[in-house]
């Protein structure tokens, strides 16, 4: 691990040390470590200090950001130790520094901060995150009606903007790469409880398998670091229950369907 | 050229904060449940066997380690009685026709269950 | 996809919390200091411990602890990196959960 100092040109002001995580598979076989120093102000979220540095100090450094405002779910970073969406992470919240920044725990890491989303988007697509009917209405026959009740039974599971700070918070993801993951977990819920939906049973073949909500143990991490209050945690757990009702009406049913 | 960097996994994940040593030793607190199961079984064989047995398991009973033990279990047993309560709203959202059940009323619920069952208990062996 | 035969494990597991949490404080309580206190006489503890009814729900009590407690622990050997000994932990967990629970039933007899 090597440790450089860049100074940013004004001496004057405070400034506030950042330790970035740095991999460049070109030249690295392990990651390092490298300490920046940075303007410090009040209004600077830790993305504005990465920008920062990018723009007036280190071109190489690598990370992904877009919206700065908490929606797009691009710029999700550990932040000493836990994931942040660094577009809302103060840096008045993490004085006196230094603060360490690292790629998102849990994936391989492509470049810096850059990990890889291969799993994450395979496993999203996995559980069919959109409407399912058995027949579709004729367009003629006009849109599925819903109630506020209705809507209100999976509100809050579609907020989620697929940031994985959850899958970073996971340490079952963490020991166990096929694990379904909080967020997957939640959006399959999302759909599953829909009124509109017809799709249960298609998606809880993988959901209520072994590899998806069994190996949650309900550490509840996922829903403390949400920045959407998605709380996959609780998404998990009543799928739990779901699943598990299901497993003993499946013996009531007759040879029919199991 | 190399590729990315394989994602790595740590045991030790437990020590990085409080909230996950808490969760940790939530699970725990089976341990202790499992184990003071096998106590009160013992209790119960030796009452039922005489008073001979009792009088003896008394004074294991009464000595420093179980006193300890259930100091413990104690305090674990209410670690799991909370943490469960708290998951109860969780994993069984409640409707009341439209309307969903807040949280905090579920969670009161079971206290109020908790009273009631710890009432049951203590009438049994003490009234 | 293998279907998974956890929600069997699962439903205990979670019966077994529930009880716990409404039952295990009073009991440890009472059998771990009032009765070490002397604060039962014996006779009422006979009563009690001989009553059929009581031995019914201690062996059912056992056997939901024993079987919530060899799940949890399981889970934890799991996410404490022991995932390479999946099966054996698991025999070993649900394997002890069992003979205590026969051996509970042997009690209560």
């Amino acid at each position: 691990m090597t440790s450089t100092t860049s100074t940013p040109p004004s001496t004057a002001q405070r400034t506030i040390t950042l330790e970035l995580f740095r991999y460049h598979p070109e030249q690295d076989t392990e990651p390092r470590f490298q300490s920046y120093e940075v303007p410090y102000r009040d209004e600077w979220v830790v993305l504005d200090a990465l920008n920062y540095l990018k723009d007036e100090v280190d071109g190489t450094l690598s990370y992904r950001w877009s919206c700065r405002m908490g929606v797009c779910g691009s710029c999700g970073m550990m932040v000493n130790g836990t994931p942040q969406l660094t577009c809302s992470a103060f840096l008045r919240d993490l004085v006196p520094g230094p603060i360490r920044v690292e790629p998102l725990r849990g994936f391989p890491v492509e470049r810096d901060m850059v990990i890889s989303l291969d799993d994450f988007m395979v496993k999203l697509e996995s559980v069919k995150p959109w409407i399912i009917r058995e027949v579709d209405k004729p367009l003629s026959e006009g849109e599925y009606l819903q109630t506020p009740s209705q809507l209100a039974d999976f509100r809050q599971f579609t907020m989620c903007i697929n940031c994985m700070l959850c899958y970073a918070a996971c340490p079952v993801y963490e020991q166990e790469e096929q694990f379904l993951g909080p967020a997957v977990i939640a959006l399959a819920q999302r759909y599953n409880l829909d009124s509109r939906d017809e799709g249960n049973d298609e998606r809880n073949e993988l959901v209520w398998s072994k590899e998806g909500i069994w190996d949650c143990t309900f550490v509840g991490e996922c829903s403390a670091v949400c920045p959407k209050h998605v709380d996959p945690a609780a998404a998990i757990q009543q799928a739990k229950v779901e699943a598990t009702n299901g497993f003993f009406l499946s013996f009531l049913k007759p040879l029919g369907r199991r | 050229m190399p590729g990315p960097l394989p994602r790595r996994s740590s045991a030790l994940w437990w020590n990085r904060s409080w909230r996950y040593r808490v969760f940790l030793l939530r699970e725990l607190s089976a341990l202790f449940a499992a184990v003071y199961m096998v106590l009160l079984l013992v209790l119960a064989q030796a009452v039922r066997t005489g008073e001979g047995a009792f009088e003896d398991y008394l004074e294991v009973l009464q000595g420093p380690v179980l006193l300890v033990f259930h100091g413990v279990a104690l305090l674990f047993a209410m670690l799991h009685t909370v943490t469960w309560f708290q998951a109860v709203p969780k994993a069984l959202p409640l409707k009341m026709g439209v309307r969903r059940v807040p949280g905090i009323q579920l969670i009161a619920a079971n206290y109020v269950a908790l009273a009631a069952a710890s009432a049951v208990v203590a009438v049994i062996f003490l009234a | 996809m293998r279907p998974s035969n956890e929600p069997l494990v699962w439903a205990v597991f979670s019966a077994g919390g529930v009880v716990l949490a409404l039952l295990a404080p009073a009991l440890i309580v009472l059998t771990g200091f009032v009765v070490p206190a002397e604060e039962v006489a014996f006779d009422r503890l006979f009563d009690i411990f001989d009553n059929p009814l009581v031995r019914l729900v201690l062996v059912g009590l056992a056997f939901l602890t024993f079987v919530h407690a060899a799940h949890r622990l399981r889970h934890t050997a799991m996410d404490l990196g022991l995932r390479g000994a999946a099966l054996p932990i698991a025999v070993i967990a649900y394997g002890a959960a069992a003979a205590a629970t026969i051996w509970a039933a042997t009690v209560v007899v």
